[in-house]
């Protein structure tokens, strides 16, 4: 990944959860490009019109409105063209049932959105040197 | 986060040994347990030495294990009370023949790494860092 | 007239769906525009960085607290309601080895324990992950609320036929007596909240655990000031449903 900064999409609709990931990322240095999307059905019309280019990290909010984030999961890992794309869970529900159905359509990580943005820092920090151990 | 466990799948005894080296020296010790080889660890998730609880990670060399290595991982895949382990590759091979393979099994990450005990260190202490940060 | 069971449960049933929602708007919607204000204040206070003054500065970290409070408070509530739902796994538990490893957890609080047992059965299975709970929650009290300068702790277990009885002893202030009807209800504390950093859930939770798997938890006063709880916890756990 260091070579070739690959494109991460963003899906979350709450305005100002966007703009908390934007600043962790000026804040670590990720450069990659972020793309963003308010919800799973948006989230789906970029990737399958070819809107962004195709990402090879989405970073998934679960409570969305029109689409959430488990819905979108499971359509997305139904299409030949997205199903390989590495997902991260970032939410704030801790409900069990939540957890379950992430892991079992294979995200490769399930991060509950810490309250302050100190910790979110040090989340986003932890995801970025994982990133980066990591080949796409 | 909290208490988890992995299988690691690896028969090089060094290897097995410095993984083990690295956890015996960290704050959180997941429990560790090894299979030398794919018929080992299937028995180790679904067979006369299954393990309970289900380990939460499956770290696995598919460069050695070659087909067996990806067959497991398909069966994982498609067993219902499996299909949520989060699967590392880690392997030093250079060729990347097995690397599409894996990447279309929604594996957590592909880590290339030499084995040697600084570069195992660094790799062991992200992923740790990361597991310690995601629910499961 | 009078209501059929049938109705009754029907009725129990909408009420218990109605708390699950209700809970999970809590959980959710509410900790978003929560996170909002903590996120806001910390972008804020970094790009003022250079002109605070010491007034800004320290009610920047007021409002940080206090929203870090009721964070803390809806954790504190979520938890109390997924009592019943969550963490009821039965497993084998050594009670002489889970209690040194409580105990090792307080190393850096400079606690003396003390452990007085004369239990057979060391080992059993039961809702581990509650009655670990439960003990904790317990021993971060005698620790937290205490205000001697070297804390003691005094655990005794003592066993009967179908439960133990482990009773939890400290040197700490007591609580005063016409206080402690109200110690079991959520988000009580005997002080301001100020003073000693807790949100009064803990011993709310660890109630409504014994509740679950019929056990009993008391206070009593200690002979020289300090507290003692007794808790009671049976051998065999009978879950309903």
């Amino acid at each position: 990944m260091n070579q070739k900064l690959v494109n991460i999409l963003l899906v979350e609709d709450d305005e100002v959860d966007v703009m908390n990931v934007k600043r962790a990322f000026s804040k670590n240095n990720i450069m990659n490009p972020l793309f963003v999307a308010g919800n799973g059905i948006e989230a789906l019309e970029m990737l399958e019109n070819q809107i962004i280019p195709l990402p090879k990290i989405i970073i998934l909010d679960i409570n969305m409105p029109k689409m959430n984030g488990i819905e979108f999961l499971k359509i997305m890992r139904e299409k030949e063209k997205l199903k390989n794309i590495s997902v991260f869970v970032m939410t704030t529900s801790n409900e069990d049932t939540d957890k379950i159905n992430a892991y079992n359509l294979n995200v490769a990580g399930y991060i509950l959105k810490p309250l302050s943005f100190e910790k979110f820092l040090t989340s986003v920090a932890t995801l970025k040197n994982f990133w980066q151990l990591c080949e796409m | 986060m909290g208490n988890f466990s992995i299988l690691l799948v690896e028969d090089r005894v060094t290897i097995i040994e410095n993984i083990k080296g690295f956890f015996s020296e960290n704050e959180t010790r997941p429990t560790l347990y090894s299979a030398t080889n794919t018929i080992d660890a299937w028995s180790m998730l679904e067979g006369f030495s299954k393990l309970n609880p289900i380990p939460k990670i499956l770290l696995i060399d598919v460069n050695r294990t070659k087909e067996e290595g990806i067959l497991l991982l398909n069966t994982i895949r498609n067993h219902p009370d499996l299909k949520s382990i989060l699967v590392f590759v880690i392997t030093d091979a250079a060729q990347e023949t097995n690397k599409a393979a894996v990447l279309k099994l929604n594996i957590a990450g592909y880590i290339p790494t030499s084995f040697q005990s600084q570069e195992l260190y660094y790799c062991f202490s992200v992923l740790n860092d990361y597991w310690n940060m995601i629910e499961f | 007239m009078e209501k059929s069971q049938q109705d009754c449960q029907e009725e129990l049933a909408a009420l218990k769906k109605e708390f699950d929602d209700f809970v999970y708007i809590v959980s959710h919607d509410i900790k978003s525009p929560m996170r909002a204000i903590a996120n806001i204040a910390t972008w804020i206070e970094e790009d003022l960085s250079n002109g605070l003054t010491q007034d800004v500065t320290s009610n920047f970290e007021l409002l940080k607290n206090r929203v870090n409070r009721l964070e803390n408070m809806m954790n504190g509530l979520l938890e109390l309601s997924r009592v019943e739902r969550a963490e009821l796994e039965f497993y084998c538990v050594n009670i002489p080895k889970m209690m040194s490893s409580c105990f090792d957890l307080y190393r850096n609080n400079h606690v003396e324990f003390t452990l007085d047992t004369t239990i057979v059965t060391e080992n059993f299975i039961t809702l581990g992950a509650k009655f670990q709970k439960v003990i904790l929650g317990l021993l971060d009290n005698a620790v937290r609320f205490n205000d001697k300068e070297q804390i003691k702790i005094r655990v005794t277990i003592l066993e009967s036929d179908d439960e133990f009885t482990i009773e939890i002893t400290d040197n700490g202030p007591g609580i005063p007596e016409e206080v402690v009807p109200k110690i079991f209800s959520i988000f009580y504390t005997v002080n301001s909240k100020d003073v000693v950093n807790t949100t009064g859930a803990g011993l709310a939770i660890s109630c409504k655990i014994l509740k679950l798997v019929g056990g009993k938890l008391k206070y009593t006063a200690g002979i020289s000031n300090g507290s003692i709880f007794t808790l009671n916890w049976p051998k065999n756990i009978i879950l309903k449903n």
